[in-house]
């Protein structure tokens, strides 16, 4: 059993809050004799948000400290330097703890956009802040964070979805033209899977607000969820659909008179129409179901009830 | 002065030919010419007290795939940016238009005569099938003779600004605002003819939107207490809300008659008639939304934390309705009721304007808690529901009639008391119904068998709400390992759906180990059940003329528009399902400069009670290796691939016939006949094997639902389709500086594969053979062609260092 002492630190606003750093009751020694140890480190960090905040404007006692306002007072470390239990490091070979580690973040950063943290599957899997940000560099534009982009952040433990951007149909990531968290809030969320916002729809609307209607003519499956057709990072199929037309409307559909369970085949594209047997047919072709039904998310028009129109 | 100034600058010449549609699907590519690749700048007051910065980045200036933006602020202390980003959507650099207009609300042929080309019999009256010939004759020239290579596109240019302030050591402001325009067109369809359509038409469906968005936050931090609090409004508009097009096709109808004691076989009307189409693209809308989230932390009572969301919107629109059609539709006649003028004004609808609105709100609550050093519990209960406010009724004020137009007049959809002899009292009129001046209630009252069961007489308001409880806690059982785990039960209620309510019931395991030298580890495994109550494969009852009146008895009743879908037909989002997701990560570390990484993904979903729609297991497996190998400052090194597979099954019956009275007899090479004699007439190459007659009594029992003896949905005519996935994308690239140059070079290879198989009985779907319908099945055969999908892109930079401050990419 390791004892723990706490030492009392400057939370974000002022306020004294226990934070369980590690086995020490060690005092602050000041950024100057950090440095004398760690000049690169501190040369690489001054570009980036935090160093640059604590130096200049520093919002409270504890961001005055600058390094130490992270990685905890460093007189003892400064005493017995390889000794890993007295001061906080951020790398997996340091070996402090990831809620440690965690909690020395969300120290400042509990409120915003982490306010759900707690709980969140990224907390739930011990992923560290440390895994995605690196503040001590200036890799990335924005966010501090450990790649260049935020979708190769997101890429090192989801390479999943970076197949799926790679897809014939896809979101436009890989121009560079979206990132993960257009639509995600990595941080928690009410919303699985850490939706920013309070349903998948609600989501997809933000960048398809043409789409939100509401419609005089709903479509059940669309206005509830818009999975239920399309994949949401990537398909070979067109508009990334989860299957072929007409397959996929007849999932659904199949009605006891009209076309919607008809059996549709080969025999009936545009390149079998030109051969014997072969009779092209507007179901199958082109947009298939899409190419009548072209409304299908809803129609406005007071003939549109099957989305014709 | 305290500032201090950085940059970059990537400044250049570009060369580029060929179809360029697919690279330019979300980019801009110059032809040649100079471009501005990138470039970014910052400058910094440092010095204790100040903290100003300002910075900026750039790219593509001048080209549809530009991005700009500005930060201003001052560290801790306030920020401004602003932003503008362009995006390109290219969905072909080869089109051929056969309207001028593309992009505006009214569409004008170049060439062609709209209503098609009219070819009159020597009596003066329409030729059908010449007036057909000779319009698409007439389209095929003006395709051929129209100029190409012109981009079918459309751009979205999105800029904002937003501010963000500390006003104290507690409360920070946050507001943005962004506009977005979204302009081009983009492939559309348009058919015109009654039923399933007699034609269609592609067309460009021109883009106009603007969007602005409006944002405003507080939040809070006393770091025991988190508050967000946050208002936005989102109003999107259509500035081309209504679409006409000149109508290029020679187009048939039904229902719509030239006589008012004509039928669809004798009348025919001049195709000429309709030369536009109308489309109310879609409406403005507004949203609006408050929400505030809360925490607390509460380290004195078990190391806790409390969150809590509220969240309540409205989504509304209120757009002035169109006409059913542009058209007088003079000498028009609908079930017997002049349709001219009456038909091509809003007088014609029920409501003037659309009056929707869709209010939600949700509800998270949840606390997690560490009552042991090893233990942390969570649990979390959510609420999300929707209320449909919007109602609309399919009737004509004008006329009384219940129903609509279809495809601007070209076509119908109405309901008037069924007229086969027996089912409703002698001399009911076609115009019952409308007597009753668009109530239904009235209309209801009358008690009349209609003539059909599937006609729209309302909207249909769908609406739903979920409740999610969740349990879960995290168990150390070391030093950097962990066991994870959560239960969780998801119950949906749902208006006007097959299912009233369904539920899963959810376990997941997840296990962490940070602790291995060699790396991490982290699975999880998750297990869903999901069910519900009666599956009900009509509840749109209400909403459809099959609730106008009772169910026919008389015999040559075709019912099959009273039977909505097959009995064991199981919608996906509906259906049962066991559902089981496998998740593996494994990070090594290989060599001190070596990373390596393992994942793996299985994700299967079974449809235990579906026999028909999607069906049987969809699975979907996935696994990657990454390759990280830095072993100097001056080599690095990475590469990773990934296969996918996926597979989907479904099934599908193509429906036969059911009229009350009719015989059908079943061969035994699963073909269906129909008659009205018992005896069956011989078939070439089988045997009757069963007869089954329809009556006003059984037709339900025999007709809704597929068995081998069904006349409607009979299983020699089920058809199944596997389709397939399959998935490669390779990647490796690296950097090596030689000093005096930088090397850069990226790979990428994509191939994917997508495949439909199906199964399907011939015989049973062929009513006579022929040469010819060999030949159709023939062509057929067993799946459609293979998709293949191949990409390489090759990114080779030399970058040479001409200075300190200059280097040269190539």
């Amino acid at each position: 059993c390791v004892p723990t002492d706490t030492v009392k630190n400057h939370a974000s606003a002022g306020v004294e809050t226990q934070i369980d750093l590690t086995n020490q009751d060690s005092t602050y020694i000041g950024e100057k004799a950090c440095l004398e140890c760690h000049k690169n480190a501190g040369d690489h960090a001054s570009m980036g948000v935090h160093v640059s905040a604590f130096r200049s404007n520093p919002q409270n006692a504890r961001q005055r400290e600058v390094c130490e306002s992270c990685h905890g007072p460093g007189s003892k470390h400064a005493q017995e330097t390889t000794n890993r239990s007295l001061i906080i490091g951020y790398t997996k070979g340091w070996g402090t703890p990831v809620p440690k580690q965690n909690a020395v973040c969300l120290t400042c950063h509990q409120g915003g956009q982490r306010i759900n943290w707690a709980r969140s599957p990224h907390d739930v899997n011990e992923v560290a802040c440390s895994d995605c940000h690196n503040p001590m560099m200036q890799n990335s534009a924005t966010g501090n964070l450990l790649r260049v982009s935020i979708n190769e952040t997101c890429y090192t433990c989801h390479p999943q979805q970076r197949a799926e951007f790679l897809k014939r149909s896809h979101m436009p990531l890989p121009e560079g033209k979206m990132s993960c968290n257009d639509c995600h809030n990595p941080h928690g969320s009410p919303t699985r899977p850490l939706l920013k916002t309070d349903t998948v729809n609600e989501t997809c609307y933000e960048c398809h607000a043409e789409k939100r209607g509401p419609f005089l003519w709903e479509h059940a499956p669309v206005r509830e969820n818009c999975v239920n057709c399309h994949q949401a990072h990537g398909s070979n199929h067109d508009k990334l659909l989860v299957a072929p037309r007409p397959m996929l409307c007849q999932q659904c559909h199949d009605a006891g008179v009209g076309h919607p369970g008809n059996f549709y085949n080969n025999s009936q594209t545009a390149e079998s129409a030109l051969q014997v047997g072969g009779v092209q047919s507007q179901r199958v072709i082109g947009r298939a179901c899409q190419n009548c039904h072209t409304q299908i998310h809803g129609s406005n028009h007071p003939s549109g009830a099957r989305f014709q129109r | 002065s305290g500032w201090t100034y950085f940059g970059a600058l990537e400044l250049g010449g570009m060369w580029a030919s060929g179809e360029r549609a697919w690279y330019n699907l979300y980019k801009d590519l110059p032809t040649a010419g100079l471009y501005l690749n990138n470039f970014y700048f910052k400058a910094r007051d440092m010095q204790p007290g100040k903290g100003y910065f300002v910075e900026g980045l750039g790219g593509a200036l001048g080209y549809r795939d530009q991005y700009s933006g500005i930060n201003v602020g001052r560290y801790n202390d306030w920020k401004v940016k602003l932003f503008y980003n362009e995006i390109p959507h290219t969905f072909t650099t080869n089109y051929r238009s056969l309207w001028d207009g593309v992009g505006s609300d009214y569409l004008t042929l170049k060439t062609l005569t709209p209503g098609g080309t009219l070819v009159q019999n020597p009596n003066g009256t329409p030729n059908q099938a010449a007036s057909t010939d000779a319009t698409r004759t007439n389209l095929l020239n003006a395709i051929n003779a129209g100029e190409g290579g012109r981009d079918l596109e459309l751009v979205r240019r999105k800029g904002g600004i937003s501010l963000d302030k500390y006003l104290s050591n507690t409360w920070r402001f946050y507001g943005n605002y962004t506009q977005e325009k979204r302009e081009g067109a983009r492939p559309f369809g348009a058919v015109f003819g009654g039923g399933g359509g007699g034609g269609n038409i592609e067309i460009p469906e021109s883009i106009d939107y603007d969007t602005h968005n409006i944002l405003g936050a507080l939040r809070y931090d006393d770091g025991l207490n988190n508050l967000n609090l946050q208002a936005q409004v989102s109003l999107f508009r259509n500035n081309i809300d209504t679409m006409t097009f000149e109508n290029p096709i020679y187009a048939l109808t039904n229902t719509v008659l030239t006589s008012p004691t004509g039928t669809a076989a004798t009348a025919v009307t001049p195709g000429s008639m309709f030369t536009t189409g109308r489309y109310d693209l879609y409406p403005d809308n507004d949203y609006y939304n408050l929400r505030a989230e809360y925490g607390r932390s509460l380290p004195e009572w078990f190391r806790s934390r409390l969150t809590a969301t509220i969240s309540l919107s409205k989504m509304k629109q209120d757009d002035d309705l169109i006409a059913p059609t542009t058209n007088d539709m003079s000498g028009m006649f609908i079930n017997g009721v002049s349709a001219y003028n009456n038909w091509n004004t809003t007088s014609a609808l029920s409501k003037q304007s659309a009056d929707a609105e869709i209010d939600t709100q949700l509800f998270d609550i949840g606390l997690t808690s560490r009552p042991l050093d090893k233990l942390d519990v969570n649990g979390k209960i959510r609420y999300y529901a929707t209320d449909n406010k919007t109602d609309y009724q399919a009737c004509n004020p004008l006329t009384g009639q219940w129903g609509r137009l279809i495809n601007d007049g070209s076509g119908g959809a109405f309901v008037i008391p069924n007229a086969t002899a027996g089912n409703n009292p002698l001399g009911t009129l076609p115009t019952a119904y409308d007597t009753t001046g668009c109530n239904l209630d009235a209309a209801r009252a009358l008690g009349l068998v209609p003539s059909a069961g599937n006609t729209n007489l309302t909207n249909i308001p769908y609406q739903y709400s979920k409740t999610n409880y969740e349990l879960g806690g995290i168990y150390r059982l070391a030093r950097g390992q962990s066991i994870n785990g959560r239960i969780e039960r998801e119950e949906y209620h749902r208006d006007y759906r097959e299912r009233d309510e369904t539920w899963e019931n959810m376990v997941k395991v997840g296990y962490v180990n940070q602790a291995m030298d060699i790396g991490t580890l982290r699975a999880s495994v998750e297990y869903g059940r999901r069910r519900g109550d009666s599956y009900d494969t009509d509840p749109y009852k209400q909403f459809y003329s099959i609730s106008l009146g009772p169910e026919p008895t008389a015999n040559l009743t075709n019912i099959a528009s009273w039977i909505h879908n097959i009995g064991s037909f199981r919608k996906f989002d509906l259906a049962d399902r066991d559902r089981l997701a496998l998740d593996v990560r494994l990070d090594l570390i290989t060599l001190h400069d070596l990373d390596l990484g393992i994942s793996g993904q299985y994700r299967d979903m079974d449809y235990p009670d579906s026999d028909f729609g999607r069906n049987d297991h969809q699975k979907l497996g996935s696994a990657t290796l990454d390759l990280n190998w830095q072993p100097s400052p001056k080599l690095g090194l990475y590469g990773y691939y990934t296969y996918q597979q996926s597979t989907m099954n479904q099934a599908g019956i193509q429906p036969n016939g059911c009229i009350i009275g009719n015989y059908y007899y079943f061969y035994s090479d699963g073909f269906v006949g129909t008659g009205t004699v018992p005896a069956a007439p011989a078939r070439a190459g089988a045997t009757v094997v069963n007869t089954v007659v329809v009556a006003s009594n059984n037709w339900e029992s025999q007709c809704g639902d597929n068995s081998a003896t069904s006349p409607l949905w009979p299983d020699g005519r089920i058809w199944k389709t596997d389709t397939r996935d399959t998935n490669h994308a390779f990647g490796l690239g690296g950097r090596y500086d030689f000093g005096f140059a930088r090397l850069e070079l990226d790979y990428t290879y994509v191939k994917g594969i997508s495949s439909i198989d199906y199964d399907y009985n011939s015989a049973a779907l062929t009513a006579v053979p022929t040469a010819i319908t060999a030949a159709t099945w023939q062509l057929a055969g067993n799946g459609m062609p293979d998709m293949d999908y191949n990409q390489q892109a090759l990114n080779f930079n030399l970058v040479v260092p001409l200075s300190k401050s200059v280097a040269l990419r190539a």
